[in-house]
């Protein structure tokens, strides 16, 4: 997330408070500039519209790495060292599915894994942009950015959708 | 959407709110461990320097110093390889299938799974390393621009698959594990005390902060690495057959291996889990979220593999005799059955095939003690189920001649003990420093406690 330059922030206890204040306050079109939860509450990503690509990503790895991998072998095998084993062809194309799957699944493991890195930017040595150190416990938060909303308009919603707390504050 | 049923009862016990799961998980992670935990150390220090000084023979002197030969060309060292391996499955088989199922009960369980699976596969690599003879050579096998023609490596063996597929394996174990651990990190870090704890945390949690954009790339990446681990999980063991089935040795040449070998692998994994986790309840308490119901649902998912395990053997019997072939006969009959290996023959038998089938009893599968000795009992028949695949097909190959009973030297029983002190190193510390179980994992199942029985702290779902 971008972090906003002064957060506001309304705290809830549990899943369905924060659900339900999450609807109140998009049906009065007050999109939150993020959510922070201590497990992945599913309705919310829904709502928010959330929705990973990272799956079509990783098809798309396999895809082309079982390309290259496919190419690869028929480089190495067929065209710059080619050895007879056993009479098999050169490109024993059958015996060599096995070994494609294997790297196919080495090739998607690396590249979804780098991919999430840099897309959620979780990295080791990352300095986290902590909002309320609660999150990661058992509190539920709705922050909005102070620039970008009617601050009075936000807080009296946050207050109607009973947050427990509001909490003003100024961030990086 | 709930996928729970009512059939299963609470996956947590004890009206749990949400910042108690965090204090029970955690409550152990850096804390000063009890005497037990240094005896523990002790011991498997021990196991470990025996086991180092055994390598440094193996290295300094070379595999001569085994007792390995040409009619027995793999001994305890292969024997120890797929058994430490199989047992690496469970971590994959817990977390990844159930997951996959969607089945919520996994959520106590699978983090110890997938560290015994990362410890396991860890001791596995070992042996395939130092059975090469020269390990200091071992890139050899990796397909590389090379000085040697480049001469390529032979695509059609199961030795370069085994070798490829148990690096991805441990790749995406490791990294399933790691990434499994991520919030719960941040979590230790945002409740630390002490300076240095939040400063070794805040490292390991790789700047999480719990966003919607982060749980919904993480929840992705989750399902893109299960997805990709389960064929994974079926192929490296299926490969691991195929070192054996695709030789033209009698007791090897079998199409049965492969699931055979998959099946086997899985019964071992969950049979390790279930020692682990009677000890992780036992020793940390997590009663309320290791509960009864966990071993049941284990104890009956061991007595179906051990049908299953049963079948393969008795297919085994039977094909020798339906085929007619003199070979696979005498070698079935005459040196597995009965003959000089019948007692690591029958030792597998009964402890895979006989004893699970205790299960089937509410009253075992409710008794710990017993099913803790039954779990052991099942590691030790799949350690005799490797042993009499390996060792009887070359003790008696097709020329009496090359016959020889194999015994191991205590130098591969250095190596095998020095496996198990690392695995029980790498399990001590996990104990110490790890949250055991999947912290953010368990509380999102509350709600569907407080959904299906009316526990917990959460007000009813109204959406």
């Amino acid at each position: 997330m971008k972090t906003a330059k002064k957060a506001i922030i309304g705290v809830f206890s549990s899943e369905d408070s924060l659900m339900d204040a999450l609807c109140r306050l998009l049906a009065e079109n007050l999109e939150p500039a993020e959510i922070y939860t201590p497990y992945p509450v599913h309705e919310a990503l829904r709502l928010l519209k959330r929705k990973s690509k990272i799956s079509w990503a990783a098809w798309f790895f396999g895809f082309f790495g079982g390309i290259a991998v496919l190419a690869f072998l028929y480089y190495t095998a067929v065209i710059d060292w080619p050895l007879n084993y056993g009479g098999k062809p050169f490109n024993a194309f059958p015996s060599f599915i096995t070994i494609t799957l294997v790297l196919i699944i080495l090739i998607v493991t690396i590249l979804t894994l780098l991919t999430f890195s840099v897309r959620a930017k979780i990295y080791p040595f990352k300095k986290a942009e902590i909002l309320d150190e609660r999150v990661t416990n058992d509190k539920f938060i709705i922050v909005y950015d102070a620039e970008k909303v009617n601050r009075d308009q936000v807080v009296a919603s946050l207050r109607e959708a009973e947050a427990e707390e509001i909490i003003e504050k100024q961030t990086v | 959407m709930s996928y729970a049923t009512e059939v299963r009862g609470p996956l947590v016990l004890g009206n749990k709110k949400l910042s108690q799961v965090s204090d029970d998980i955690i409550a152990p992670v850096g804390a000063q461990p009890g005497k037990w935990w240094y005896a523990a150390m002790f011991v498997a220090s021990l196991m470990l320097v025996y086991g180092a000084y055994a390598l440094y023979i193996t290295f300094t002197v070379g595999i001569g110093s085994w007792n390995v030969n040409n009619s027995v060309g793999w001994g305890w060292e292969i024997v120890n390889f797929v058994w430490w391996i199989g047992i690496g499955h469970a971590g994959t088989a817990f977390s990844i299938f159930l997951l996959l199922l969607r089945q919520t009960w996994r959520t106590s369980i699978n983090r110890a799974a997938e560290a015994m699976t990362v410890a396991a596969v860890l001791c596995a690599a070992l042996f395939p390393l130092i059975h090469m003879g020269r390990p200091w050579l071992f890139f050899y096998i990796a397909p590389y621009p090379n000085t040697r023609g480049p001469l390529w490596v032979n695509y059609n063996s199961p030795l370069f698959w085994d070798f490829m597929a148990i690096s991805a394996y441990l790749l995406i174990s490791a990294s399933f594990w790691y990434l499994g651990m991520i919030p719960d990190f941040a979590t230790i870090r945002d409740k630390a005390t002490t300076k240095m704890k939040k400063t070794v945390y805040s490292i390991l949690s790789f700047g999480w902060t719990g966003s919607s954009r982060e749980w919904m790339r993480y929840e992705g990446t989750g399902m893109v690495l299960g997805g990709i681990a389960a064929v994974l999980v079926v192929s490296v063991h299926s490969i691991v057959s195929t070192d054996f089935a695709s030789s033209v040795i009698p007791g090897w040449h079998t199409t049965l291996f492969p699931p055979y070998f998959v099946v086997g692998a899985i019964f071992s994994g969950f049979a390790m889990v279930m020692t682990l986790m009677i000890l992780i309840r036992k020793i940390y308490k997590f009663h309320d979220y290791v509960t009864d119901r966990h071993f049941d649902a284990i104890a009956r998912i061991l007595v179906f593999i051990s049908l299953i395990m049963g079948t393969a053997y008795l297919t085994e019997l039977f094909v020798a005799w339906y085929s007619g072939n003199e070979y696979e006969g005498f070698l079935i009959f005459k040196n597995r059955v009965t003959g000089t290996y019948a007692f690591q023959f029958w030792a597998m038998f009964i402890c895979n095939a006989i004893i699970p089938q205790l299960f089937w009893s509410k009253k075992i599968r409710q008794n710990l003690t017993i099913a803790f000795v039954i779990s052991l009992v099942i590691n030790l028949g799949m350690w005799y189920e490797r042993f009499n695949i390996i060792v009887t097909s070359l003790s008696r190959s097709y020329l009496p001649s090359t016959w020889v009973t194999y015994h191991p030297s205590y130098i591969e029983v250095g190596i095998y003990l020095g496996t198990i002190g690392l695995f029980t190193t790498a399990v001590l510390l996990f104990f110490r420093y790890i949250p055991m179980i999947a912290i953010h994992e368990v509380k999102s199942v509350l709600k569907h406690n407080e959904r299906e029985h009316g526990m917990g702290d959460l007000k009813p779902d109204e959406q």
